[in-house]
This record gives structure tokens, sequence and C-alpha cells, in this order.
């Protein structure tokens, strides 16, 4: 299995927990217990989530060993996003390709009337 | 972002209704019978399937339209050739099509594509699915690069990278 950045980020973002992780340290850092509060989860299966973003490196912790804060790392993230928005982008292109193909295909039709359509 | 001046560029819209699954959907200004030949011909796919621009084009197209019956697709791109190929499943002409799909260099990772063809409004709304076997093959799928994939919850990636935009 690949183990490059962009894989690892879709991995580690590949579960709905995690997603919400990242969706509530998008608006601040905090910490383990706040984390944990709105998942109704053990502190250590959040743990666990927390372990799998944090080897992504789509987020870091404080270095007090009795608070240690989560925050995120966007940069991983970015290069999500910007990859997404290729795709995207790309299928656009492709299908907004098709439809200038069709009004030829249109303009072909009228002008043969129903010739080319198959019966 | 560029604006295109294509019709019903505006209505083209990437999902992902599940971890499995990438849905792309996109209105065309064509009966639904042109839009399927457009996809299912080699003639037409030739001429807009992957043709993105200069260094573009599909030397290669083999069709079998028929539930069984192969396909391959090889993408011509200025880096190289990315090769497709897979099985049709069903096909309703005008209405729907099921194939496999296999991209060459991934060779265990089949995706089954669902295209259904349905009128609105006087024009024809494309809705192809995408379905992985797992997330592990959809996720090495998708870090193979640009020329195929599926963008894993694309949404809340959005709605992720809007945040961080803000912040």
């Amino acid at each position: 299995m690949a183990t490059d950045q962009l894989s690892a980020t879709f991995a580690a973002l590949a579960d709905p927990t995690r997603r919400a992780i990242i969706a509530r340290l998008a608006s601040g850092e905090c910490s383990v217990t706040e984390l944990a509060e709105p998942f109704e989860m053990s502190m250590p299966a959040v743990s666990k989530h927390l372990r799998v973003l944090e080897q992504a490196g789509l987020i870091s912790r404080g270095r007090d060993a009795q608070y240690r804060p989560c925050r995120l790392e966007p940069a991983p993230l970015k290069e999500a996003a910007d990859w997404a928005e290729r795709y995207r982008a790309l299928w656009a292109q492709r299908l907004d390709r098709l439809e200038t193909y069709l009004q030829e295909m249109k303009a072909k039709e009228k002008k043969h009337g129903r010739q080319s359509r198959r019966k | 972002m560029a604006v295109s001046h294509v019709a019903n560029s505006h209505t083209f819209e990437v999902t992902t209704p599940s971890d499995r699954e990438i849905r792309m959907t996109r209105l065309f200004d064509a009966p639904r019978h042109l839009v399927f030949e457009a996809m299912t011909r080699c003639e037409h796919i030739k001429r807009w399937w992957g043709c993105l621009g200069e260094g573009y084009s599909v030397p290669e197209c083999q069709m079998d339209l028929r539930p069984g019956g192969k396909w391959r697709f090889v993408n011509r791109h200025p880096h190289g050739e990315a090769v497709f190929y897979g099985v049709n499943r069903e096909i309703a002409p005008a209405e729907r099509i099921v194939f496999t799909e296999i991209f060459e260099q991934f060779p265990d990772a089949e995706s089954v594509v669902t295209a259904t063809f349905t009128d609105e409004a006087g024009k024809t709304r494309l809705t192809v699915s995408v379905q992985y076997p797992s997330i592990e093959v959809r996720d090495a799928v998708m870090a193979s690069g640009m020329d195929k994939g599926a963008a894993l919850s694309y949404d809340k990636l959005e709605e992720v990278a809007a945040r961080l935009a803000a912040m």
C-alpha cells in the first residue's frame, strides 16, 4: 500500500469520527477531554483516533504532559483539498468537452434528419 | 478558478454518498439517446473523452456494447498513456449502463460504474456513480494521481478547506 502523504491523509480521513475531530479543530485547538465530549466515546477510543491523525501529520499535540492540546496542521489537508479540486476540475473539463461535442452531434443529426439515430 | 463558458458547466457536482463511492452529475443540452451514444460509441468517445487539449488523444478505443462485452480505452496525454478497461454488465440504451472499470496501473482495483440518463426540463441529466471494493483500493487508486480516482468525502473536505481558508 502506498505510504505517500496524500494516501496517508485520505486514509486518516476515511472515518466520520476523525473527520468530525478535524472539523472541530478547524475552529481552534482543544484538549482531548473537550474533543471526546460530543462523541460519547471513551477517552482511549478518542486517543486512538488522535494517534491516527497525528501519525498522518494532520494534527499535532502540545508538549505539556497533562494538557497536550490538539491542533490542526493545515498543510496536508490543503494538499488533499487541492487534489480533490484538481480531480473535480478534471472531470468538469471532461464533461464540458462532452457538452461541446454533443452540440456538434446535435447539429449533425438535425442536418441528416433522423438518419444517424439508431432504429 | 477559471469560469467555464460551456453550457450547463455550473450544473456539475461531485459528491461522496459513502466512503466507497463517488458520484458525479451534470446536465447536458441534448436528448438522452445522443448522450448515450456519445458515451458508448468509439467514433464519438475518441472525440471527447480524455481530449483535454494539446497533447491529449484517444489512440485506441474498443467497445463491445453487450452484457459481458469488453471495453478498453487508451488515453494519450502529455506525460504518457493511461489505459482503462473493463466489462459491460448492463446496457439499457439511453437509460442506464453498468460496467466494471480497471485502471491498468492498479489491476486489482476494479470499480463498478453506473451511469444513468434522465430527462430534466428538456435536458439530459447524466449521473455517474463509481463504487470501489474497499477504502484501501479507493485510496490506492486516488493516490495514483490525476487520471483516475475518487475523492473521499470531497464535500467534507471542501467544508474543512473552507474553514481553513477562513482561519
